[in-house]
């Protein structure tokens, strides 16, 4: 048996031995230990080192508030830094290690910076920011000298690098009611509101569900509080309607009564199910939350209260009774209230040597001095503890008497003797989650605490010790009043269980700190002392707000646990201001570290969506190069052996121009655009008439957002008289879609029109160039696809291998071209049947590359100069603006500033030095390498033209068409390309079309 | 936060776009008083309290939603189609309260 | 070149179906996964007013009676409806050529037909899970008193727009656009590991 384990009693399974590592060394414990309790257990008392001063620490707590055993748990390669010890379930195989600390924890190096403690006071790191204001270390100049040297001595767990494997998932979850906590008060809550057939989430942060009442060594009905609990649970597992979370922490309280919560699915597990997730995130929205979230209870600050060995009372009374292990074998306990004597009795059984309890208090009650006597104890009323004793352990303690009122000491110090010392402050009730929801919480003087506010906005009921209900039988009275009033229930719940009233007053002493020689701290965490808080308040820093930013309490993991209330009152104290005008912080989320895995979830890795077009696999499986567009996957280029990305593109280019190539366009967004109002309602979403377009005939679009600049570009394709087919560019698919959707509901309710995203029901392949006609004659049935049945912008119904499709004539590339458009479900079947056709006419499949170099040939548009920038006359599509209809932007595109002449406007250039041009390089009148200035514009987009055997691009130019024909240079410095080109029309090739119109 | 799209019922608010302050009003399609253009397109109110918002349910029904929502406390205390005529297909009651 | 007749419509899932039990079923199979292909899947939509014509002339093709009420909906017999937007319907058959069925019903007073044959994937998840991995994508209530079966619901997964019915007690039929059906279907035999599922 291990040295601090007792023989009987608490939850863990003496049968069932679990061996783990702690900083290399090989240890043992129970199933339904901690890291902590099992490591307790074994005699360790050195659990880290603190933040600043490097400080030898040990267990403060035996819960999530821990501020000091944080230590870094391995699974393999992957760490995970910063996990309370007191959270960490072990199992067989756990690797853990301490923080903090170099070369190890029992000999630490920056131990030193004890002496140095002026140095690390409050503001040091601001202080340090400023630096010397002259001198070669002025300004920040000496923090980036510090900062090396700091950075490796203080801070926690250092964060791995190797990448988490782990499976992390999101869960949404609706209840009437959600139970956060499982104490006396939260199970009695979800019992009666599971009775009242309300749906019931019920949240427990540790593994077994019934907090304080697995521990207390309470009374209910008779019988251990633990059997009552366990009872209570395995009622509720019987309901459908209820879903217990264990391990579950619920860390956030949003608008809507939406919660947060993290599950640990598989932290305790040697190996996770299959497929089961290391953590879920639970979104919950419920209609009424109960909040029985307890409370912590308080340190004291004294000189020496962070020494291992010091804990909080009920901690040591948790792990005798939860885990079976005795913290310390001569125990002292020093206290303001007088819940300390109830665990210094339960120490005493668990078989303790109760030393001495040391009470701030003048004359405990007699209720009080029974227990004493019960426990063997002797009790120093009007006393304090003013040092403790001990290294890595605690050996023992100083008191001196002391005055309540006046918060002086007196008389001479006298030792105790003591392995452990455990302390009691009061308690404070957990109101995060009720702060996070809304409300200031309120100061109630005689439970020395802030109590939860009354809820504002959202709906939420306390239950509690939450409410500073401290006793068993009050909490799971209110627990039943909230489980009742949150399910709406009216009928008569079950009649509460008989509880053993526990002896006590819940009201502490107003006393939080002794004043005397020696570093006292407020948080433990991040080593602030009581003469930290009062040097904030000496230089200024007098709102707690501030405070806790001067000073870092209470942030990180903390997060106020500890440290909030000692923390105010040593402020108030100081400026002389009672604790409510004192103010506190208000909580926010979380409540507790939160996974960043289980924020992203399944967002991760091949789990982000994506959007394939009906022939991808086709593409994949004939050597196509894949390129992601947004969330769309095309092809960039189909290689042959052994070519370059530019060879593959040229000759795919080339080919199309001369013989013919084709094309995936299923990712052009389609808009079916439906009813009577139809061509009227184009009419104001285009800059140009589609009412007069002839059914069985497509045109070419533009349209303008409401501040008059160019917003998206395609072809609209008029089906039937009340039956439009809308394309959009692939990028502006979704905006154009809410953009009409818009216009239809808040604009114009008038106009009957439907709009509905048919992108998806259609398969596109662009086919062009001389050839194109003849591939189309030998494949397509049921329709003649010559110049005049199908002239430029004509659309014609045929078959293809025995697939209806729907031809329309358009070039995008500048060739003679069509679009062919069949249901998705035959893309494929339609596609290779176009292939085959194309084979002996020496049809080529091209990418994007070979598209972009043709659309840029040709000097069309696409989102590269619709850059939410441009006007239609900066693009040269000034010709398609109805002067005989309003539409949308027509009002505002003519402002003074949108008609400049000096406005950067689309042009071509050609590359004078017959190398390569580059997006985004500027344009310049005259080159100045070392200097770059006075941009005139920049390039769009760049290619090596096959037809023109020249590097070209489109630029956007200031008064571009005025300086067709003249030499400018590009300019890109970051490339460290300089060259000299011409400008031109950005009509490149084929200026009048003839070949697109045969 | 949660929003409740009449048609829909309560739904996060990760399946709305917001769409604007509710307060513009389109001049007529072929009014030039560039004053009017110019408010409808740049001005906005920026109430610290209650304001009149459009949002679209556009992971869902896709509708458009007038609401009130407190900018302060993000309380919403209306919603309701921004066509009126689909109100009668409404099945979650004007109040935001489902 | 000789001309196959009626060849079928490729699945966009082809490659990833994989038949049989896959992830945790071991301790036996809670959800079965698989891809309804209907033959028709239309989108009807009414103009205001026009709602209740809309529902005559849905029971007229369909003979399937509408619910009252927003998200109402009715399935059997190879055939679902269901209302997923005010005024809005989507109609699925097993058969195909609904929506020359549909064209002549829906005459322009009443609203319009919108075909999505292929533009839309059915996916089916059934099973005692089934509602437990779909809360792991979609923020709405799946519990049969919150969603009735028959009923209909617009969602989002992320970018992944999904109009689900409840076909079952335990049964959902999700339609998903094609193009990001793959996707979708990776995801949710991903989620669906833990449970242990089929593909049939």
């Amino acid at each position: 048996m291990s040295p601090r384990r007792i023989e009987t009693g608490g939850r863990i399974d003496r049968l069932r031995t679990i061996r783990f590592t702690f900083d290399g060394t090989p240890y043992t414990g129970h199933a339904g230990d901690t890291l902590a309790s099992a490591l307790l257990a074994n005699g360790v008392t050195l659990f880290g080192r603190s933040f600043k001063y490097h400080r030898p620490r040990g267990l403060l707590s035996a819960g999530v508030e821990e501020p000091n055993a944080l230590v870094t748990v391995l699974r393999g390669e992957v760490r995970e830094p910063n996990i309370a010890a007191t959270m960490v379930e072990i199992y067989d195989g756990l690797v853990a290690v301490s923080q903090n600390r170099f070369p190890s924890l029992a000999w630490d190096v920056n131990a030193i910076n004890q002496l140095g403690g002026k140095l690390l006071s409050a503001g040091f790191y601001y202080k340090t920011f400023m630096g010397p204001v002259f001198g070669p270390l002025k300004g920040t100049r000496f923090w980036m000298f510090c900062e090396h040297f700091i950075r490796r001595a203080a801070g926690l767990g250092k964060a791995g690098i190797a990448a988490d494997t782990s499976r992390y998932e999101r869960m949404n979850a609706f209840c009437d009611v959600l139970v956060v906590g499982s104490g006396p008060a939260g199970l009695s809550a979800a019992k009666t509101a599971a009775d009242q057939g309300a749906r019931v989430i019920l949240a427990e942060l540790d593994p077994r569900f019934g907090g304080s009442a697995n521990w207390s060594g309470e009374t209910i009905d008779g019988a251990p509080a633990a059997d009552w609990a366990a009872r209570t649970v395995s009622q509720l597992e019987g309901h459908d309607t209820v879903r217990l979370l264990p391990r579950t922490t619920v860390w956030g309280y949003y608008d809507g009564n939406t919660l947060a919560a993290l599950e640990r699915v598989t932290d305790h597990k040697e190996v996770p199910g299959k497929g089961e997730p290391r953590h879920r995130y639970w979104a919950i929205r419920a209609k009424t939350v109960v909040l029985a979230t307890g409370s912590f209870e308080r340190p004291l600050v004294f000189p020496g209260n962070d020494r291992p060995g010091v804990m909080l009372a009920h901690a040591a009374e948790r792990y005798a009774n939860d885990y079976g292990v005795l913290p310390g074998d001569r125990i002292a306990l020093f206290t303001n209230n007088d819940s300390a004597y109830r665990s210094a009795l339960a120490l005493k059984k668990a078989g303790a040597a109760i030393v001495a309890i040391v009470d701030v208090r003048p004359e405990p009650s007699s209720e009080m001095r029974s227990l004493a006597t019960e426990a063997e104890a002797e009790i120093l009323s009007g006393h304090a503890v003013v040092a403790t004793e001990g290294g890595k352990a605690l050996s023992g303690l100083k008191v001196q008497r002391f005055d309540m009122n006046s918060g002086l000491l007196s008389g001479d110090a006298r030792s105790i003797h003591a392995d452990c010392l455990l302390m009691s402050g009061g308690w404070s009730p957990t109101i995060h989650l009720a702060s996070q929801a809304g409300a200031r919480a309120e100061w109630n003087p005689a439970r020395q605490a802030f109590l939860p506010p009354k809820p504002t906005q959202q709906r939420w009921i306390g239950a509690g010790a939450f409410n500073g209900s401290f006793s068993t039988v009050e909490a799971i009275t209110e627990g039943r009043g909230a489980g009742l009033s949150s399910a709406g229930g009216a009928s008569a719940p079950a009649a509460l269980p008989d509880v053993e009233a526990a002896p006590g007053d819940p009201n502490p002493a107003p006393v939080f700190e002794i004043k005397a020689k020696g570093k006292s701290f407020v948080d433990f965490q991040h080593d602030v002392t009581a003469e930290d808080v009062r040097l904030a308040h000496r230089e200024g820093f007098v709102s707690v707000e501030h405070l806790k930013r001067y000073t870092t309490l209470g942030m990180a993991t903390d997060q106020g646990k500890n440290s909030n209330v000692p923390g105010l009152a040593i402020m108030a104290e100081a400026l002389g201001k009672p604790i409510p005008e004192v103010g506190t912080t208000r909580f926010r989320p979380p409540y507790s570290a939160v996974s960043i895995g289980s924020l992203a979830a399944e967002r991760f890795g091949d789990l982000k969506p994506e959007r394939l077009t009906p022939m991808h696999d086709w593409h994949l499986a004939n050597g196509a190069t894949m390129y992601s567009a947004g969330l769309w996957f095309r092809p960039m280029i189909y290689g042959l052996a052994g070519e370059t990305i530019e060879q593959a593109y040229v000759r795919e280019a080339k080919a199309t121009r001369e013989s013919a190539g084709i094309v995936d366009v299923s990712t052009l967004g389609k808009i079916a655009v439906q009813g009577p109002d139809a061509a009227e309602f184009l009419d104001r979403v285009y800059t140009n008439m589609f009412s007069t377009l002839a059914v069985g005939k497509a045109r070419y679009g533009l349209m303008l957002r409401e501040d008059g600049l160019a917003f998206d570009d395609g072809t609209t394709w008029r089906l039937g008289e009340q039956d439009f087919l809308m394309t959009t560019t692939t990028a502006n698919a979704g905006k154009v879609m809410q953009h009409l959707e818009y216009f239809l509901d808040v604009i114009w309710p008038e106009l009957k029109v439907h709009v509905t995203s048919v992108t998806d029901e259609w398969a596109g392949a662009a086919i062009g160039g001389p050839k194109a006609r003849a591939i189309l004659a030998a494949c397509v049935t049921g329709t003649a696809v010559d110049n005049t049945t199908l002239p430029f912008m004509g659309i014609v119904h045929g078959q293809i291998a025995g697939v209806p499709v729907m031809i329309c004539r358009l070039s995008f590339s500048g060739e003679m071209a069509f679009e062919v458009y069949s249901g998705a479900g035959y893309g494929t079947h339609v596609w290779e049947a176009l292939i085959e056709a194309g084979k002996p006419f020496g049809l080529v499949t091209y990418g994007l590359e070979a598209l972009g170099t043709m659309r840029i040939e040709k000097g069309h548009v696409t989102g590269a100069e619709i850059d939410g920038r441009t006007t239609a006359r900066d693009l040269h599509l000034d010709w398609m603006l109805s002067k005989k209809k309003p539409f949308i932007g027509s009002a505002m595109m003519d402002r003074e500033g949108l008609i400049a002449p000096d406005r950067l406007q689309l042009v071509g250039l050609v590359s004078l030095d017959n190398l390569p041009l580059n997006g985004g390089a500027h344009i310049v009148a005259e080159l100045d390498e070392t200097n770059p200035h006075d941009s005139l514009g920049h390039i769009t987009a760049c290619c090596y033209s096959p037809a023109l055997g020249k590097h070209i691009a489109l630029a956007l130019v200031e008064g571009g068409k005025a300086r067709h024909g003249t030499r400018a240079f590009v300019s890109d410095p970051l490339r460290k390309r300089f060259g000299p080109v011409e400008i031109v029309s950005n009509h490149f090739y084929d200026p009048d079309g003839s070949r697109m119109h045969g | 936060m949660l929003i409740t799209c009449p048609y829909c019922g309560p739904r996060d608010v990760i399946e709305f776009t917001y769409q604007g302050d509710g307060n513009r009003e389109r001049p007529q399609p072929n009014s030039q008083d560039l004053d009017a253009w110019n408010a409808y397109v740049y001005d906005r109110l920026n109430p610290a309290g209650d304001h009149n918002e459009i949002w679209q349910h556009s992971g869902g029904c896709r509708t458009h939603l007038r609401m009130v929502r407190n900018t302060v406390t993000h309380e919403i205390s209306s919603t309701g189609f921004a066509r009126g005529d689909h109100n009668a297909v409404a099945r979650h009651k004007e109040g935001g309260k489902s | 070149m000789a001309e196959r007749q009626s060849p079928e419509r490729l699945s966009p899932l082809e490659p990833v179906f994989h038949p049989g039990s896959h992830g945790n079923f071991e301790h036996g199979v809670d959800v079965i996964l698989t891809e309804t292909r209907p033959g028709s899947i239309l989108q009807l939509a009414a103009w205001p007013g026009a709602e209740k014509q809309l529902i005559d002339a849905i029971r007229k093709v369909t003979g399937l009676a509408l619910p009252d009420g927003a998200g109402g909906g009715v399935a059997g017999d190879g055939k679902a409806v269901f209302g997923f937007a005010p005024g809005k319907f989507t109609v699925v058959d097993e058969a195909e050529g609904l929506a020359s069925a549909f064209s002549k019903a829906v005459t322009p007073a009443i609203g319009t037909v919108t075909d999505l044959s292929h533009g839309r994937t059915a996916i089916r998840i059934a099973g005692p899970k089934a509602e437990w991995v779909l809360a792991k994508f979609f923020a709405i209530d799946f519990a049969l008193p919150a969603f009735p079966i028959g009923a209909g619901r617009s969602t989002t997964h992320h970018d992944i727009f999904a109009q689900i019915q409840r076909t079952g007690a335990d049964q959902f039929d999700i339609y998903v656009f094609r193009s990001f059906a793959r996707s979708f279907w990776k995801a949710l035999c991903h989620a669906s590991e833990e449970v242990g599922y089929e593909v049939q």
